[in-house]
């Protein structure tokens, strides 16, 4: 519990004399937790913090004169609002909804591909992938062109009038969250399975327990940290949106926090006080859930990854497998080929009003969007460098902050855990103002040479505070299932903390830091409101480029140029992917050798 | 030991390569326009000075990144569509006055003298007004509307912005009650937007998006975005009311803080000059199809220049701003 984790810190007391040496103590078990915190607070904490403040300190940033009075003005003022209250409620409504549903298909996904033995497995595992490249911005204007009144599917006379009525409420809300996150619900509950082995199902099978029961009794609880961390992720999700927010839920006046939290800080002068006190509630909705988890679930979570664990065997489904093959293919259908299909269409026409009659089909979008040294193509560059960088930083920042975290004090978990978890909650665009109000405003900082406000470095910085509450909750809970006798072993045996690392913890998760970067990187190329408000001023990134042409009103080149994004990005991490693949869990490839999978060389 | 120095070397190495210096830039341009890009790229071929475009997204977007700098703007120049906010940023000491001789160098016709703002808190480029935006395919020749008032027939398929994500909704909205009566105006708009998944629109594309998908029949839209959409071959036509249009200007603005007020002035008067006016028409966007105040300089053909303009009472428009958003708000946003 004493030994150090902070590299830093290690190499700083490498060369020193005896006088450190005796503040050694001391430095490992305070410097670790310091670390910890001041990563939050500077990345998320501090700039988050501006922004909430101003719910109760509505002239922190008045541009004539800033006062920190105290006022619950704003507070009150939101929540005697009667469209608040609908909005608060609708809010969650939908997020537990769409939360359980979203759990639900990503789990039995995770279970589809890692456990049966389906035709096409290879094929249909890559497809969360595919639908995770997909942002949602664009899946939100897929769906609002194939199911309006006047859309594609109604064109085509395959939309019966009550099913596009419908669509545009809480139903089809949840229908469309639901497909558009069950990649998160595959990534975090798969990654738990990967680790979980079959030594215990074997155990109880020879035991005499039938499938359901080991299920049931054995692996669900086995899981249910993971299965929970998947509502509690996705709920949060929900809650951020915006893509939905803006499209089918405003064509469907149903009211949600972020719609109120954008409308109040889109115009000359923002109101802060509303969108902080509005970003308030939804923080503490999902901290209320976390807290709730915690309560219910007391016990510890359980340590799994032993590094001894045996591959898991797949189950034979027989005849039932072209059933479950018939689920995975409808799902594909619904959750990919429509939603790209819509957006293919839309880049491959002229006009939206002549939509799929046989003369407004052209290619001019497409050739704008690949012909080379456009402002779209130099974008694209940018973003993938960006994301690349971004992706490294956060990955290797939330392994480090999970390694410590891991021995830390349960409080403490739950505190990063919980933060982490209501920074998803926030949209974007709230932590990008807290990134201005520090970096432009805030003396001391704002002169800081690097990061500055309107470089590169700031927008990564950005990218990666965004993106570190998901690698942190991919990784921390990969680390969580860690037997500690592992690493006991190797310190006992004199190993330092980054060899520790290095050498032991990190080849027993590498699945799930891999899962993060590439998590990370596809979803920094099409990060939207950091890229908005923290543009630099040396060249926009691809997503501002993207969004400029949909406000223009220009979606089909919009689109066109969006398809090509998807396919660097996705190109690009194929390439991280495959030759990684060789070192990743290769028992889960070959599933009935007897390779191990995870062995520590 | 070997592992950390490769670490720590890679992300010193990319920690220099992002770590350039953030403008080097002559000018800093903040704007939501199509042609802003366009302009700044031929000014630059022009003088040789080099402009930083940044284009965070729509109008309101760009505002909010503005009103987070709050007094420590990094913008030298910012061009947007709406005259209103540009005073508010005026009085905020976000902006600075224009130089009365920029005004005076520019041979305005009378729209654009009429549009010259008192503060002196923005020198306008272009404008454009609001129209009636009609799908032809879903609204017969003899059935077209020609005034607001006729809106009412098509109760519950008009598309609307929501003045409260929009200046010139906004503008619209004090519009309308100026020439139809406040109460009038509200009882028209009571009887006509009786869908709230159509009047409460974010923008400008949701309202073309709305009459071309065919959710809504008929829309209330600025009419350059209109003549965009004719242009690229859309089933939509641009219809004036009778009762007069408000005029929407173009504003462009010169920070407060600005260390390049040299470079603003020759970007101003490339703006204006015959030169800049055409660059403002290079391209097929909304945006390019605005209104020219400039003597001389003619519209992209099939844009509308015959316009009937009634003139905003600026003062009422403001004192009521708050209250007639709000009311808009609860009885057609939410």
């Amino acid at each position: 519990m004493t030994m150090v984790q902070n590299p830093d810190a290690a190499a700083l007391a490498g060369g020193v004399g005896s006088a450190l040496n005796r503040a050694w103590p001391a430095l490992a078990r305070y410097g670790g937790p310091a670390v910890v915190y001041f990563v939050f607070t500077l990345l998320i904490g501090l700039p988050l913090a501006l922004v909430l403040l101003q719910a109760v300190m509505p002239g922190l940033f008045a541009v004539d004169g800033a006062t920190g009075l105290l006022s619950v003005e704003p507070l009150v003022s939101i929540f005697s609002s009667p469209s608040t209250a609908v909005s608060i409620l609708h809010s969650l409504e939908l997020g537990l909804l769409a939360a359980f549903t979203t759990t639900l298909l990503g789990g039995a996904f995770a279970v589809l591909v890692q456990r049966c033995d389906i035709p096409l497995r290879g094929a249909i595992s890559a497809v969360p992938w595919l639908v995770f490249l997909t942002p949602s911005y664009l899946k939100a204007l897929a769906w609002v062109l194939l199911m309006s009144s006047g859309g594609y599917l109604a064109q085509l006379g395959l939309l019966p009038p009550a099913l596009g009525a419908g669509f545009f409420g809480l139903a089809g809300l949840v229908f469309v969250h639901t497909l558009s996150l069950f990649p998160l619900a595959t990534f975090i509950i798969g990654s738990a399975l990967a680790g979980l082995g079959s030594e215990l199902e074997d155990a109880a099978r020879l035991s005499g327990a039938g499938a359901l029961r080991i299920w049931l009794r054995v692996n669900g609880p086995l899981l249910a940290p993971a299965i929970v961390l998947s509502f509690i992720a996705t709920f949060a999700e929900v809650l951020s949106d915006f893509g939905l927010a803006s499209t089918i839920a405003r064509m469907s006046s149903f009211g949600v926090l972020t719609y109120g939290i954008y409308a109040a800080a889109s115009d000359y002068p923002v109101d802060f006080p509303a969108a902080g006190a509005q970003a308030l509630v939804l923080l503490a909705l999902v901290l209320l859930v976390v807290v709730a988890d915690r309560l219910l679930r007391r016990h510890a979570d359980p340590h799994l990854i032993s590094g001894r664990a045996k591959p898991a065997r797949l189950y034979n489904l027989g005849a039932w497998r072209w059933l479950v093959l018939a689920a995975a293919l409808t799902i594909t259908f619904l959750a990919l080929i429509m939603p790209l299909g819509a957006i293919a269409v839309r880049a491959l026409t002229s006009t939206l009003g002549h939509g799929l009659e046989p003369g407004n089909f052209t290619l001019a979008n497409v050739t704008a969007a690949l012909s080379p040294y456009t402002a779209a193509n130099e974008g694209l560059v940018r973003s993938l460098f960006y994301a690349g960088l971004t992706a490294i930083i956060a990955s290797t920042l939330a392994l480090l902050l999970s390694a410590q975290l891991d021995r830390s004090s349960p409080v403490m978990r739950t505190a990063v855990l919980g933060l982490s978890l209501g920074a998803v909650a926030i949209p974007g665009i709230v932590l990008g103002f807290g990134y201005i109000l520090v970096w432009n405003r805030l003396p001391g900082f704002r002169d800081w040479p690097f990061p500055h406000y309107g470089d590169g470095s700031l927008l990564v910085m950005g990218y990666v505070a965004a993106a570190l509450p998901y690698c942190l909750v991919v990784i921390l809970s990969a680390i969580g299932q860690l037997a500690p006798s592992l690493t006991d072993a190797a310190r006992l045996n004199g190993v330092g903390a980054v060899r520790r690392l290095l050498s032991v913890t990190l080849p027993l998760i590498l699945l799930s830091v891999v899962t993060a970067f590439l998590l990370t990187f596809i979803r920094t190329v099409f990060e939207l409101p950091m890229s908005q408000m923290l543009i630099p001023q040396s060249g926009p990134p691809a997503p501002t480029l993207i969004l400029k042409l949909f406000s223009h009103d220009r979606d089909g080149l919009a689109c066109a140029i969006a398809l090509a994004a998807m396919a660097a990005a996705g190109g690009a991490a194929a390439l991280v992917w495959y030759p990684l693949k060789r070192f990743v869990a290769p028992g889960l490839r070959r599933p009935r050798s007897n390779i191990a999978s995870g062995e520590p060389s | 030991m070997k592992l950390r120095t490769t670490f720590g070397l890679a992300f010193g190495l990319t920690a220099l390569s992002i770590a350039a210096p953030a403008s080097a830039a002559d000018l800093v341009l903040y704007d939501a326009l199509d042609f802003a890009g366009p302009v700044a790229k031929a000014f630059q071929a022009k003088t040789g000075l080099t402009v930083d475009v940044v284009e965070p997204g729509s109008t309101g977007e760009t505002l909010g990144k503005i009103a987070a700098e709050g007094s420590n703007p990094q913008f030298d120049i910012v061009w947007l569509d709406g005259s209103a906010v540009m005073e508010r940023m005026a009085a905020d000491h976000v902006l600075q006055p224009i130089p009365a001789e920029a005004y005076d160098k520019v041979s305005f016709t009378d729209l654009g003298k009429s549009l010259i703002p008192q503060s002196h808190s923005f020198l306008p480029t272009g404008t454009s007004t609001t129209a009636i935006e009609v799908n032809t395919k879903k609204v017969k020749a003899d059935k077209m509307p020609k005034s607001w008032a006729d809106l009412e027939a098509f109760a519950g398929s008009v598309a609307a912005k929501d003045p409260n994500l929009s200046g010139p909704a906004y503008q619209w909205l004090a519009g309308l009650f100026q020439t139809n009566g406040v109460d009038g105006g509200k009882a028209l708009l009571a009887k006509t937007l009786t869908n709230k998944s159509l009047s409460g629109l974010s923008s400008g594309g949701k309202v073309n998006k709305a009459v071309l998908t065919g959710d809504a029949s008929v829309g209330i839209n600025q009419d350059s975005a209109i003549f965009s959409k004719i242009a690229a071959g859309e089933p939509v036509i641009a219809i004036y009311p009778k009762e007069g249009s408000v005029s929407l200007p173009q504003g462009l603005g010169i920070s407060a803080k600005t260390q390049h007020m040299d470079a603003a002035k020759q970007f101003i008067d490339f703006v204006t000059s015959a030169e800049g006016q055409a660059a403002m028409q290079n391209g097929d966007d909304t945006d390019f199809f605005y209104i020219p105040i400039v003597k001389g300089v003619n519209a992209k053909p099939g844009r509308e220049t015959n316009i009937a303009y009634t003139h905003l009472d600026d003062q009422v428009a403001s004192k009521h701003e708050t209250e007639w958003k709000k009311w808009y708000k609860d009885n057609f946003v939410q």
